[in-house]
């Protein structure tokens, strides 16, 4: 058997490999696992400590650095609440609180607000400056209080239906009844669903 | 089993707003206004038969204006903001996925919904969104996106469409096309138009039986799909969640220049605030903040000055305060005396998501002695301003706003404030 030369090829090139300190921190660095819950605040010191050393991470123009690093690092306590109770035997009967909305609003996408001015309604209960709950869905049949545009203007009235027509009647013995024909200028624009008035 | 599509859109949007509590100016000419009440952005059928175009300045037209009695409304975004998110509710109940595309259009998939009679199907959407919100709307109809704006288009121009039309059936789809011009096709802007026009492609039939190769190659890839959409092969999707904005831009003119650092700061404290909220709703942290300001470019009388600065947060934040604070170190370093300022803005970037209540920032750099418990003063500094809005800002944005825009006809916001719900006699 003869004596084989040392094999020169192959192997670690000397000198090869990234250099002691070449790192983006300008020392070495180490590996350690960090649980992830951190990580995002870690990542974020480590970023800025990179773009101290003038190793940008990200292309910006014009990048300002805060003039003041900080000083000192206040380490906040982690403060939870700890329930330490006994259930208690009304868990099961547990309801949502009263809510005004499920009560009075039942599409609301098609639920408007608007306000009362003058007295024409009064006998039915709604006054000046009252608010009505309008459902645009609603159909308007006799006897609904709607909210119609009568010549461009809305106003709030009783639709009847009386001896083949249509009225549009105030509860208001100064107001007249309105007749519905062809050529009135009229349109409905909701029906009022309650009044909210404040006493 | 084909897909059907259906865009569902507001006719004139902003202008049928303002005439749900004006039912006044219903068939009169109604047009809406830019900030600053400078141009138009809103034109009832009215007003465009007059020849006003979108974008036109309010002094060119003045004796139009008069003459027919055109009523002006600022813009009223709150009002148009609610009424829009009745309408996309409403919409929601046809249709089992829908993406909203703007304030007023969205494309709902209607595949299996309604195979017996589309038609039918898009007149009681019409019919529905009328009666609860007041606002009109047409409906396209068709296999893929590009062929539903196109619907939606002949639907508002013809009027014996009455509103809704379906191009799911080639042949009626063929002779659509071959009376549009190329131009209306969306994605197809005036220069491709003209580009395709002395290519002899005239017609949106032109642009559908084109190669779609020689198209890809002699223009670019999204045209090249267009075609194809445009042949019922569909490459468009429907998007039903939006991403994350993954920057959030705040900025405006103002409505007389500003030549002091303290008005400006008040206006750039107020752009970061409202920037600020916006990403709270997105339960976003910002990591980057860019300011600009600038003087009015297009006026050549006057001395210009534009800057831009950035500056990333060595910790993400959605604190009102850091990003004020921040903005305002910036403002200092860029600002210059002797300048008529026009406008200025803020814009949030690298943008994610924040972190979950437990976990908590192990450091905060945030800004000098702020604490970290800013996400929970946030939270209550939200919910005051949702429930009474703008109750609350930070001091920074200031009490008197010199900057803030001219809105002198704006109407009332009948649907989201008590003091102003329209009155019933």
């Amino acid at each position: 058997m003869s004596e084989t030369t040392p094999n020169q090829r192959g192997g670690q090139r000397p000198g090869a490999g990234r250099k002691k300190g070449t790192s983006a921190y300008r020392e070495a660095t180490q590996a350690i696992r960090v649980p992830e819950s951190i990580l995002p605040s870690l990542k974020a010191i480590l970023d800025a400590r990179k773009r101290r050393f003038g190793q940008q991470t990200d292309n910006s123009a014009a990048i300002y650095f805060p003039a003041k690093t900080p000083v000192s690092i206040a380490l906040p306590l982690f403060t939870g609440k700890v329930s330490a109770g006994f259930p208690s035997p009304a868990d099961d009967y547990v309801e949502k609180t009263l809510d005004l909305n499920d009560l009075l609003i039942q599409r609301p996408a098609a639920t408007f607000f608007v306000r009362v001015q003058g007295e024409s309604m009064l006998g039915a209960g709604i006054h000046p400056n009252d608010i009505l709950i309008v459902d645009r869905l609603i159909e308007p049949v006799s006897g609904k209080i709607v909210i119609c545009a009568l010549d461009g203007e809305l106003t709030v009235k009783r639709l009847k239906r009386e001896n083949e027509h249509w009225k549009l009647k105030a509860e208001n013995s100064a107001y007249t009844d309105i007749v519905i024909h062809e050529e009135l200028d009229m349109v409905i624009w909701g029906v009022v669903t309650n009044v909210i008035h404040a006493v | 089993m084909q897909p059907l599509i259906a865009l569902v859109d507001c006719d004139s949007f902003y202008v049928s707003c303002e005439r749900v509590f004006r039912p006044d100016l219903i068939g009169k000419p109604v047009a809406v206004l830019s900030n600053n009440d400078g141009i138009f952005v809103a034109r009832s059928q009215e007003v465009k038969d007059l020849g006003i175009k979108m974008g036109t300045p309010v002094f060119q037209v003045q004796h139009l204006i008069k003459q027919h009695n055109i009523q002006l409304f600022s813009s009223n975004y709150t009002l148009y903001a609610e009424l829009s998110a009745r309408v996309m509710t409403l919409l929601e109940e046809f249709a089992p996925s829908i993406e909203i595309y703007s304030i007023d259009e969205a494309f709902l998939d209607l595949t299996g919904v309604c195979q017996n009679d589309p038609i039918a199907y898009g007149q009681r959407i019409r019919r529905t969104v009328l009666r609860a919100t007041g606002i009109p709307v047409c409906v396209g109809m068709g296999p893929t996106k590009t062929i539903t704006k196109l619907a939606n288009f002949a639907a508002k121009k013809w009027k014996q469409t009455q509103g809704v039309l379906d191009l799911s059936d080639p042949v009626r789809r063929e002779k659509l096309m071959r009376i549009v011009s190329v131009g209306e096709v969306w994605g197809i802007g005036s220069r491709t138009a003209t580009k395709l026009n002395q290519l002899g492609i005239k017609t949106v039939w032109d642009l559908s039986k084109q190669p779609v190769e020689r198209i890809r190659d002699q223009f670019n890839v999204v045209v090249a799909r267009t075609v194809l959409e445009l042949n019922g092969i569909a490459c468009l999707e429907l998007e039903e969640i939006t991403p994350d904005k993954q920057q959030i831009v705040c900025s405006r003119s103002f409505s007389r220049r500003l030549t002091d650092f303290h008005e400006l700061s008040q206006a750039m404290a107020e752009f970061c605030s409202r920037a600020a909220e916006k990403l709270r709703q997105q339960n976003s942290v910002t990591g980057c903040i860019t300011i600009f300001i600038r003087t009015n470019l297009f006026n050549a009388n006057e001395s210009q000055y534009q800057r831009t600065a950035s500056m990333r947060l060595d910790a993400a934040t959605q604190d009102t305060r850091a990003i004020i604070a921040t903005a305002t170190r910036m403002l200092k370093k860029i600002f210059k005396t002797g300048y008529d300022y026009q406008k200025c803005g803020v814009q949030l970037s690298h943008i994610q998501p924040q972190l979950s209540p437990g976990q908590m920032d192990l450091f905060d750099f945030a800004d000098n002695s702020l604490t970290t418990e800013s996400r929970p003063l946030m939270k209550v500094f939200d919910q005051i301003n949702r429930r009474f809005p703008k109750a609350i800002s930070v001091a920074a944005t200031g009490f008197d706003k010199p900057w803030k825009a001219k809105a002198e006809l704006i109407s009332q916001r009948y649907t989201t404030n008590w003091r102003e719900l329209v009155f019933v006699k």
